[in-house]
């Protein structure tokens, strides 16, 4: 799996088997954490068959991004938008999680294509929530306009404590990522993909695709911004996005992509690393096995007396003479 | 390319001369029997050592005494991924040196790998064979780096194009 999907997988597969259970079935009552700091709780008891509360926890936001009781701005209207009568909100969310829903098990359509559009659609919950800012103002740049009210520079939440930064206007929006990693090797891995970014988009094949920019100091995009927010120990990534990538049915893949953009490229550096793992070990076994072969023929016959019988003695010297 | 060549074959040489280990008990302790290349103790059980350059970057220093050789190698490291990659790759090898048996756990100081042979290794192994291995060795670790370099790139390549992609 190359590219990283919205619906997760664990809430998608507990919706299914629950609406495919119907009468039978059992209490559910499961956690479960996801990348970069995402919880879900998602309940059902048999006493309330036509229903299920699913509960959201978002990465904790640092200073500089702004959270409108607790949630992304336009979190409840875009989950009302994206839901409609399936889901009612609960307020207040339960303890330690910040959204909590209800979905109405009555609600879904009969038909079950459909009904896997919708329930993939709630397993996409963390997109809806936490690209709503991003949504609202990528849609105003489909429409060529800048939300009224709006900063120059905005500043989202992503990961535990660290935003990316949006500077929107009316014919495009310039997106900067300042990436930073815990771990030497993975900080050196992973400048050399953002490098391969900027070298793949000057492919012919992706002329249109948003423009990519590296530099391993803060972009003047982001000047004026708290010191703190800037420390990246991988450079800065700028993407300049245009009215074409948002239009139309391209606004949610747009408002994924880039909502999980630090997370793909840590999610890669660590494959790399298990990757090379594998290689090191299989030369590791090939150069002992090298070694093996520099063992002299008496060695070989000395370890075979030890352990063995005359049988198997004769038997290893009819082997080395056939070969 | 073609100084590799050269550089090995001027390492088999010298190990070739280098390599007459016979047993030789230590001379200060009564039943003792330690390699005297490491301890350095007596200089007339030493040899000259000695130095063989590819280049600024690449060396071999070859130390002899009477009973046991150590060959310490410096890897070419041309940028900072190449760094990583040998200081990761050296240190999962020095790391299983109980398998290798003639590797030593930790590089001599100012190298990146190391190897310590007795006369022991050399009784239980064929001395060219032995010679072959370390030589195998190295053109191995040359190799492994390289191809390890060129994976994170390609695999660099295809995880932007994949991204970009989406948004055509």
């Amino acid at each position: 799996m190359i590219l990283l999907q919205s619906p997760s997988r664990f809430l998608l597969q507990i919706l299914k088997d629950r609406v495919v259970s119907g009468d039978k079935g059992v209490d559910i009552d499961c956690h479960t954490v996801e990348f970069d700091d995402v919880r879900y709780h998602i309940q059902f008891s048999m006493r309330n068959p036509k229903v299920m509360v699913l509960s959201v926890a978002l990465p904790l936001a640092p200073p500089e991004a702004i959270l409108h009781d607790g949630l992304p701005l336009g979190a409840i209207d875009a989950i009302k938008a994206a839901y409609g009568a399936v889901v009612q909100i609960l307020d207040p969310p339960k303890d330690c999680f910040d959204v909590t829903m209800k979905i109405n098990l009555t609600k879904l359509p009969t038909d079950e294509e459909q009904r896997n559009v919708v329930l993939t659609r709630i397993a996409s919950v963390r997109e809806v929530v936490l690209g709503a800012p991003l949504k609202l103002l990528l849609r105003h740049l489909a429409s060529k306009t800048v939300a009224p009210n709006v900063d120059k520079l905005v500043a989202l939440v992503h990961r535990p404590n660290e935003s990316f930064f949006l500077a929107p206007q009316a014919d495009k929006v310039t997106v900067v990522y300042p990436m930073r990693f815990q771990d030497s090797i993975d900080i050196v891995l992973a400048t050399s993909f953002l490098q391969e970014f900027v070298e793949a988009r000057r492919t012919a094949a992706l002329n249109n695709a948003p423009s990519c920019m590296w530099s391993p100091v803060p972009p003047l995009e982001l000047k004026g911004v708290n010191a703190d927010a800037l420390d990246a120990n991988a450079g800065f990534v700028t993407f300049v996005v245009f009215p074409r990538h948002v239009e139309g049915r391209k606004l949610d893949k747009t408002v994924w992509s880039l909502l999980t953009f630090h997370a793909y490229v840590s999610y890669h550096v660590k494959c790399s690393e298990g990757f090379m793992h594998t290689r090191m070990r299989r030369r590791v076994e090939s150069l002992i096995q090298a070694l093996d072969r520099a063992k002299s023929d008496a060695e070989k016959l000395k370890k075979l007396v030890h352990g063995g019988s005359f049988r198997r003695l004769v038997c290893a010297n009819i082997n080395q003479t056939c070969i | 390319a073609n100084t590799l060549r050269l550089y090995l074959t001027c390492i088999r040489n010298t190990l070739e001369a280098a390599m007459c280990l016979q047993n030789f008990p230590c001379q200060e302790v009564e039943r003792h029997n330690k390699p005297e290349v490491e301890l350095k103790t007596s200089s007339e059980l030493l040899l000259n050592p000695v130095l063989i350059c590819r280049n600024e970057a690449e060396k071999c220093l070859v130390e002899t005494s009477i009973n046991s050789i150590r060959i310490s190698l410096k890897v070419k490291q041309a940028d900072e991924l190449e760094n990583i990659l040998a200081k990761k790759f050296l240190r999962f090898l020095s790391m299983r040196a109980e398998a290798f048996q003639v590797l030593r756990r930790k590089p001599v100081q100012g190298y990146d790998i190391s190897f310590l042979i007795t006369n022991y290794h050399c009784e239980d192994m064929h001395k060219h064979k032995l010679i072959d291995f370390i030589v195998q060795f190295m053109e191995d670790i040359d190799k492994e780096i390289s191809e390890l370099k060129l994976s994170v790139n390609t695999r660099g390549r295809l995880v932007a194009t994949e991204f970009l992609k989406q948004f055509i």
